[in-house]
């Protein structure tokens, strides 16, 4: 009999009452073949010792039929306990589920997963026991149904089994943050403080040069040597310290590519992983996710929380707080100024395929902002093999892609490729060593 | 009580694919052995190789998680999971069964190697079942006794077949028919009293105090009223 530790997750949760569903096993249909085999054999050839291999068979049968009379609960508790109900892609979840009032048959738990939900190691999905412990998996971002998990009671003769299925719990599975460290910082900063060094002197701790000394500075900060140099009193200078607004635009209008690696994937693993490294960096974080129908947009705020915020913001077009909101229509004229806050640094997401996003990043550019585009674009048309229309289309295409890339260009947009498996900040390393000008 | 998934008392998958292989293909050379000429007897011992393997292979599989929703797959994983799905459902087992007593009356009549068959077929029957619910030979433990009277049954079938008959013809094949399904009524109405009884109620172990309490039982004595 297994102990209830009261601290046991199990007991927390409620338990569902079920219907078993009795019927033979197959081991009892075995059985009843072989015996039936013999005793037909033996009465149609006249072989007695073929009634003697039906024997035992029968006897089995028998038994466990005067056995199982009557004790077979018709009914069962069963409880399901999921350590999260939130994890990022590849995350693994502990499920635990347990059976109550079986007495002390056989119980055989199988997992069958949901689409998209790996059962940790594939062998590792059926369990024995009145309590067991599984681990999922989920492989992509969405809000994913673990699947359902398959009860089996056996007697103690294993003659009769008893089904049932339990749908397990939704596990809302979020796309997991690729790696980036750096992070681009603007020329101009707002005036707010932070921890980026403006091009200002101030309270900060960079060193930012040398000054003559003025009644009212702090006398540790002389600096000794200059002095001692210039014959006059001079104190170091330090850089303010300031932070910046960032707006993530993640192009959710096309989903092109392989599943798993596509271009949306990319785009919202990308915004995660700047979101997280922004936010690090002290900076005020809000996304702005472009839809066919309309864009959905979260304001830009501080915090470990604004994280969650973000990326729950780009899976659904459901305004979560009174930060956040949903414009129809995907033009960015339509943005408050909340979702697009002047003088804020604009990382996109986008594989560059929808015209109209395309003329938003335009027309932003044109009122000012200063945007880093990231290609998250990976897949190509498919050409078929000896045709040369095909071949020629997908130049075509090429071209067109290029002739975007260099009017953002033009425009004082860059833009860089990110093919999903390196790091992120690769495809950054030109902008992080110098603040990204800011063009009127 | 709690336990990892696929672990626990099973043995790991080889050794317990190994028994059920090994006995269903020793069945299936014991009843075909010696060759001979007869008419469906190269398609009875194919049909039993077959389900031999088919058995073990379905053993195998069974081991292979399926995924609840088949409709974005691939077409290659959608026929290896259409595939496994025939393996499993099959009743392979049945097969090896049928064709294995079939190729026992395509010999002439030997009723202790018979009797050596039908003891291999069980044999190779619970080490199936044992393979397939992961379980430990020590389930089959309340079981032995009834075995073991099957056993004796086997024996007295055997014996009967060796009896010669009192006469050729129809008459006395029949009887000793009657004698043999008389033995084996006579062994299902001891039954009752050759295998254990479920555990009763009042023979169920008392809990102790303390874990009666953790399990919120109220232990009679102590907390009594009045």
């Amino acid at each position: 009999m297994s102990a209830i530790v009261p601290d046991d997750p199990l007991l927390r949760v409620p338990g569902h009452e079920l219907g078993l569903v009795w019927r033979s096993s197959r081991h009892a249909r075995r059985l009843l073949t072989l015996s039936l085999a013999g005793v037909l054999i033996a009465l149609l050839t006249g072989r007695p010792e073929f009634a003697g291999v039906a024997a035992p068979a029968l006897l089995l049968l028998a038994a466990g039929r005067a056995q199982r009379r009557n004790l077979a609960p018709a009914r069962i508790v069963v409880r399901v306990w999921l350590s999260a109900g939130r994890a990022f892609e590849g995350e693994a979840v502990a499920l635990e589920v347990r059976a109550e009032g079986h007495g002390d048959r056989h119980i055989r738990w199988t997992l069958r997963p949901g689409a998209e939900i790996n059962p940790g190691d594939p062998t590792m999905w059926a369990a024995d026991g009145a309590q067991a412990s599984f681990t999922v998996v989920a492989e992509r971002w969405g809000r994913r149904r673990i699947g359902t998990m398959g009860l089996v009671v056996r007697d103690r003769w294993r003659l009769a089994e008893g089904h049932l299925s339990v749908i397990l719990p939704v596990l809302d599975c979020y796309p997991g943050p690729t790696d980036q460290r750096t992070t681009v910082v603007l020329r101009r900063l707002p005036n707010r403080v932070g921890e980026h060094a403006a091009r200002t002197a101030g309270m900060g701790i960079e060193f930012f040069g040398v000054r003559e000394y003025l009644p009212g500075d702090r006398q540790r900060s002389i600096n000794w040597p200059a002095s001692t140099r210039r014959g006059r009193l001079q104190v170091n200078t330090f850089a303010t310290e300031r932070s910046q607004d960032v707006v993530l635009l993640a192009d959710a209008t096309s989903d092109v590519g392989e599943q798993g690696s596509s271009a949306l994937d990319l785009a919202l693993r990308g915004a995660a992983a700047a979101a997280r490294a922004y936010l690090e960096g002290r900076d005020r974080v809000g996304v702005i996710t472009y839809q066919w129908s309309g864009v959905s947009w979260l304001a830009p705020s501080l915090g470990r929380r604004q994280l969650d915020r973000i990326i729950v913001s780009m899976m659904t077009s459901r305004p979560l707080t009174s930060r956040a909101g949903w414009a129809r229509g995907a033009s960015s004229g339509r943005l408050p100024r909340a979702a697009l806050p002047p003088g804020a640094l604009i990382v996109v997401f986008s594989p560059l395929l929808d015209q109209r996003f395309v003329e938003s990043l335009r027309n932003m550019r044109e009122r000012g902002f200063t945007m880093l585009v990231v290609d998250v674009l990976n897949a190509e048309p498919p050409v078929r093999r000896r045709s040369s229309e095909d071949r020629m289309a997908r130049q075509i295409w090429q071209m067109e892609k290029e002739a975007i890339r260099f009017s953002l260009h033009e425009l004082g947009v860059p833009v860089v490729h990110w093919d999903g498996v390196q790091s992120l900040d690769l495809p950054h390393a030109a902008y992080v060593r110098r603040p990204l000008a800011v063009r009127r | 009580m709690t336990r990892a998934p696929g672990r626990g008392t099973a043995p790991p998958l080889g050794p317990r694919l190994l028994g059920p292989g090994l006995l269903g293909a020793g069945c299936v050379v014991w009843a075909a052995a010696p060759l001979s000429y007869a008419r469906y007897l190269t398609f009875a011992l194919a049909l039993a190789g077959l389900g031999v393997a088919a058995g073990a292979l379905r053993l195998a599989l069974a081991e292979i998680a399926v995924p609840e929703d088949t409709y974005l797959l691939t077409a290659a994983m959608q026929f290896w999971l259409r595939f496994g799905k025939i393996v499993r459902l099959a009743p392979w087992e049945e097969g090896v069964v049928v064709a294995v007593l079939w190729l026992e009356v395509l010999h002439p009549a030997r009723p202790w190697h018979t009797a050596v068959l039908g003891a291999a077929l069980i044999a190779y029957l619970l080490a199936t079942h044992l393979a397939e619910s992961g379980t430990s030979p020590g389930v089959l433990r309340p079981q032995v006794r009834v075995l073991a009277l099957g056993a004796g049954l086997l024996a007295l079938g055997a014996g009967a077949g060796m009896v010669a008959a009192a006469g050729p013809g129809f008459g006395s094949a029949l009887l000793r028919l009657l004698a043999a399904g008389a033995l084996v009524t006579a062994a299902v109405l001891v039954l009752p009293y050759v295998a254990p009884a479920e555990v009763r109620r009042r023979d169920r172990p008392r809990l102790t105090r303390d874990a009666a309490v953790r399990s919120g039982e109220r232990p009679r004595e102590t907390f009594r009223e009045g």
